[in-house]
C-alpha cells in the first residue's frame, strides 16, 4: 500500500468509528494518521492535511467531553414512569412491590415522581421507615436539603411515625446532611409518638434481602447451606417458602430454632448473620397450598 | 424470575440484550420492532441520551401466542453498554431469564467484548445465576463492515475469544440490515422456553 492509500484507509476507518459513536477510537485513528504524516514531510500537501486532521481531532475531543459528562437525566413522561414502576417491581407481595417500584423511579432519577410514591406508601403505613428515609433521600437528590429538614420537623410534630422510628430517621438525615457538608440542628424526638404497635410491621435498619442461605445444624444435610428466595420482607423479618416435600428441612427448621450461620443476599451486598425461626405457618390456599411459610427474624447483620 | 400464572396459563419472561457500548443492542431491538409486527405486543420504549446511546434501557414487549396451551409473553430489554452505567446495567438485568450477548466485530472492540462478557458473568453471579446455566446466545454483529474493508475480527477468533468455554449458539449478524437478528432471537427463545419448561415443569 502506498503512503497515500494507507492514509486514505485510516481516514475511512476513523470516519466510520465516528459515525458509530466510537469517538475515542476515531480520535486514536486520526492520531495515527497525524503521526504518519509528520514522519513523511515530503508528502504532498502535508501541511494542509495536518491542519485538517487536527481540526477533526478537536471536533472529536469536544464530542468526548459531552459523552464523558454525567448524563442529564430527563424527566420522563408519566407513562414511561408508570412503565418503570411496573417493570421493576418484582415481589409478589403488593406492598413490597410498591416499594420496589418507587425505588426504581428514584434509581432512574425520577425523584419528583418517586417522592409522590413514597408519600403514598407512608400515608398507607407501608414500610414506613423505608418510605420516610427514601423521601429524605429524594429531597436531597433534588438539592433541597431544607425540604428534607422541614419534612422531618413535620414528622416530629405529627403522629405518623413512632418515636423509635423518628430517632432512626433523625440519625439517618443527620448522616445525609453531613455527607453534603451541611450542618443542621435537628429537633430531638421527645414528643411521644404513637405506640410502636400501631405501626404495621416493625422495620429495622435492614437492607432488602432477595434470598438467604441457611447452614443446617442437624438432620441428614447437617453442615450444608440451603438457599431460599425471600418471598416477603418486613423490616428484619423475612419469609421464605419451604415445600411440604422437604420433610427433614421442616423438621430442622422448627419454631424458635436459632440459625447461627446465615447468608443474606441483597441487591447491593451479601452479608453473614444469624437468625431465629420466628414463625411457621402452613399455606392454606393458592399455588403453594400445603407448603410452609417460614418467618425468620434476622438477629444480626 | 419468569412469571408463571398457572390459573390463566400465562408465562412472562425477560430477555436482556447485553454487550459493549455501541455494539448494536438497540439496533437489534429496533429491527425486531420493525420486522416482527405480528408478535409485537406494544410499542418500543427507548430512553436514550446524546442522540442514541442508551441511558437506562430499551424495552419491547412481544407476544408469541399459545405454546403448549400457554400464552407466552416475552419482554425484550437492552442495557446501556457504556462502562459508566454499571449500576443501571445491574438493575435492568434483575430477574433476567435469558441473555443475548451482542458482540461488536470491529477489531478495536475486541477487548471491550471480553470485558463486557465478564461484567455479565459478575452481574449474573450477584443474582446467584451462572453464565454457564442461563439460556444465552452470542451474536457477532456488524459483519457487514467487512464489505467496506474495515478491520473486523474473523468469526473463528471471536468464537475463541468469547465462546470457547461457554459453547452456546452463536450467530454472525448485521443488525443494521437485519441479517441474523431473527435467527439470534429465535435461538434464544428456543433455549428460554426449553429452560422454562424444565424449570416450571410446564407441559401442555
Ligand atoms: N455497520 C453496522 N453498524 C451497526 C450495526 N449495528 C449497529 N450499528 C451502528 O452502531 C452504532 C451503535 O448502535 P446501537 O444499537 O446504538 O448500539 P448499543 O449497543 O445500543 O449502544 P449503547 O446503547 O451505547 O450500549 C450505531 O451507529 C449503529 O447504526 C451493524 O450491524 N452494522
Ligand atoms: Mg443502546
Amino acid at each position: 500500500m502506498s503512503g497515500q492509500e494507507y492514509i486514505k484507509s485510516l481516514i475511512k476507518e476513523a470516519e466510520l468509528y465516528q459515525s458509530q459513536g466510537l469517538l475515542a477510537q476515531s480520535k486514536d485513528t486520526y492520531l495515527k494518521v497525524l503521526a504518519f504524516v509528520k514522519k513523511s514531510p515530503n508528502f504532498r500537501n502535508h501541511k494542509k492535511l495536518e491542519g485538517a486532521i487536527a481540526d477533526r481531532i478537536r471536533g472529536l475531543e469536544e464530542g468526548l467531553v459531552g459523552v464523558n459528562r454525567p448524563a442529564l437525566v430527563p424527566d420522563l413522561d408519566p407513562e414511561v414512569q408508570n412503565l418503570i414502576k411496573n417493570l421493576f417491581s418484582f415481589s409478589e407481595d403488593q406492598n413490597t412491590a410498591a416499594m420496589e417500584g418507587a425505588m426504581a423511579l428514584a434509581r432512574f432519577g425520577q425523584y419528583e415522581r418517586a417522592l409522590e410514591e413514597f408519600r403514598k406508601l407512608l400515608k398507607r403505613g407501608i414500610l414506613p421507615l423505608a418510605a420516610a428515609k427514601n423521601i429524605l433521600r429524594c429531597h436531597l437528590a433534588l438539592s433541597s436539603p431544607n425540604d428534607a429538614i422541614d419534612q422531618y420537623e413535620r414528622w416530629v410534630s405529627g403522629n405518623q411515625l413512632s418515636k423509635q422510628q423518628l430517632e432512626k430517621i433523625r440519625d439517618f438525615l443527620q448522616g445525609l446532611l453531613e455527607r453534603k457538608g451541611i450542618k443542621a440542628s435537628l429537633p430531638a424526638v421527645d414528643e411521644p409518638g404513637p405506640p410502636e404497635a400501631l405501626n404495621r410491621g416493625k422495620e429495622g435498619d435492614v437492607l432488602d434481602i432477595s434470598s438467604v442461605g441457611i447452614r443446617l445444624s442437624e438432620g441428614p444435610r447437617k453442615g450444608k447451606m440451603v438457599e431460599f428466595d425471600v418471598t416477603f420482607q418486613s423490616g428484619d423479618v423475612i419469609s421464605v417458602v419451604v415445600s411440604a416435600d422437604e420433610k427433614e428441612l421442616l423438621e430442622a427448621l422448627k419454631e424458635n430454632v436459632v440459625l447461627p450461620d446465615m447468608q443474606f443476599y441483597s441487591p447491593i451486598a451479601i452479608f453473614k448473620g444469624r437468625g431465629v425461626v420466628s414463625g411457621k405457618t402452613k399455606i392454606r390456599s393458592g399455588p403453594k397450598q400445603g407448603d410452609y411459610m417460614l418467618d425468620i427474624k434476622i438477629e444480626s447483620g | 424470575m419468569a412469571i408463571f400464572n398457572a390459573k390463566n396459563r400465562i408465562i412472562e419472561c425477560k430477555i436482556v440484550y447485553y454487550g459493549p457500548g455501541r455494539g448494536g443492542k438497540t439496533t437489534n431491538l429496533e429491527y425486531i420492532h420493525k420486522a416482527f409486527t405480528k408478535q409485537r405486543a406494544g410499542e418500543m420504549v427507548s430512553i436514550d441520551t446524546q442522540g442514541d446511546r442508551t441511558l437506562f434501557f430499551d424495552f419491547l414487549p412481544m407476544g408469541l401466542g399459545k405454546i403448549r396451551g400457554c400464552d407466552v409473553k416475552v419482554q425484550l430489554y437492552t442495557v446501556p453498554g457504556q462502562v459508566k452505567y454499571a449500576s443501571t446495567r445491574k438493575m435492568v438485568l434483575k430477574g433476567v431469564d435469558a441473555v443475548v450477548f451482542v458482540a461488536d466485530s470491529l477489531e478495536i472492540r475486541r477487548k471491550a467484548n471480553m470485558l463486557s462478557l465478564r461484567d455479565l458473568q459478575q452481574n449474573l453471579a450477584e443474582q446467584k445465576k451462572s453464565i454457564f446455566k442461563i439460556p444465552l446466545v452470542l451474536q457477532y454483529n456488524k459483519r457487514d463492515l467487512a464489505e467496506q474493508d474495515m478491520p473486523i475480527v474473523p468469526l473463528n477468533v471471536m468464537e475463541r475469544d468469547l465462546n470457547s468455554k461457554l459453547k452456546v449458539p452463536s450467530f454472525p449478524a448485521s443488525a443494521l440490515r437485519g441479517t441474523g437478528v431473527g435467527a439470534t432471537l429465535k435461538a434464544c427463545l428456543k433455549l428460554t422456553l426449553h429452560h422454562l419448561q424444565k424449570e416450571l415443569k410446564w407441559a401442555g
